[in-house]
């Protein structure tokens, strides 16, 4: 998992993507800066989303992501993905996407029925960073 | 006499003071949630279907903690939707309503009012309101099945009868 993680953040491309690639540091701690913006400065949502906490996102990057998923004090705890199933479905496919940090301790996969910014049922992908970022998250 | 009138304007001084928000109050509310599943695989009104008497006001709450929602009328006026409640009723629409935030709206024609979320009528999350009785004067039943219909939406509708027979229609 973690190979295959870096693998793909090597594959990023330039600007945003390659600051996910090799500078984790600037992405420890929110927020992280441009081209990230706060989701809940954006769109109708709350800032803390029990479950994804505070989320970041290139907005260049929508609907896929990576969202960067920070707690409530400030830490990066997961990088999300969501991906259209409809999309998915017919024939897209999103490659090459870029992670917040390149220590992941687990990923949960799940069905989203849709909200502001990606309104239609997706999938979220999300790769906790440490043991603990699930629980931090939660609520 | 005198003493009746100074009864009547006591009581008229009560009610100024103390009586009157009690006889606005005495208006019909219904409450209508808006819920979700901790993830969000999950979403709906609750009551999905609701009877209520002409006149009544219904408040819808969002009581998802992690989702915005809206409540929004099927009418050409909003998002240019095709109609789907009684021609003289006025269109709503409550905005993204954050968690623990509310929208009311009252319903004073007779008839069947279909309603939705934005973000998630094409996962089904949408409602119907009947207010009156068949047979009111004025009473216009559900709207026949128009083309911009998501079939997840349609048929999640609560069936009319269903909703007059038992009042309130939760889901699952």
């Amino acid at each position: 998992m973690k190979s295959a993680l870096l693998f793909a953040a090597a594959a990023l491309t330039f600007s945003a993507s390659s600051v996910l690639a090799h500078d984790e540091e600037a992405l420890k701690e929110a927020p992280p800066g441009a081209p990230f913006i706060q989701v809940s400065d954006a769109l109708p949502l709350p800032e803390f989303i029990p479950g994804l906490g505070t989320l970041f996102v290139d907005p260049a990057t929508l609907p896929a992501g990576p969202f960067l998923a920070y707690d409530h004090d400030g830490k990066l705890s997961a990088t999300v993905y969501m991906t259209p199933l409809e999309e998915l479905q017919n024939g897209t496919s999103y490659d090459g996407l870029g992670v917040g940090s390149h220590t992941v301790s687990s990923a949960d996969v799940y069905y989203n029925a849709g909200h502001p910014g990606v309104d239609t049922p997706h999938a979220h992908v999300v790769l906790f960073h440490d043991e603990d970022a699930k629980s931090r998250l939660a609520e | 006499m005198a003493a009746r009138r100074q009864v009547l304007l006591l009581g008229g001084g009560v009610l100024a003071t103390l009586g009157l928000p009690q006889l606005l109050r005495a208006a019909p509310v219904e409450t209508i949630e808006m819920k979700g599943t901790a993830r969000g695989e999950h979403v709906w009104f609750a009551p999905v279907g609701l009877a209520v008497p002409v006149g009544t006001t219904v408040r819808f709450v969002n009581r998802d903690p992690g989702n915005s929602h809206t409540a929004t009328a099927y009418h050409p006026e909003v998002f240019d939707r095709a109609r789907r409640i009684p021609k003289g009723a006025a269109p709503w629409d409550s905005d993204f309503l954050l968690p623990g935030e509310s929208f009311e709206v009252m319903l004073s024609a007779p008839g069947v009012y279909d309603y939705y979320c934005i973000p998630h009528e094409m996962a089904g999350m949408v409602g119907r309101i009947v207010v009156g009785q068949p047979g009111e004067p004025g009473w216009q039943g559900p709207v026949p099945v128009t083309e911009d219909l998501d079939p997840a939406a349609l048929a999640a509708f609560p069936q009319v009868d269903e909703i007059l027979a038992r009042g309130r229609v939760v889901k699952g």
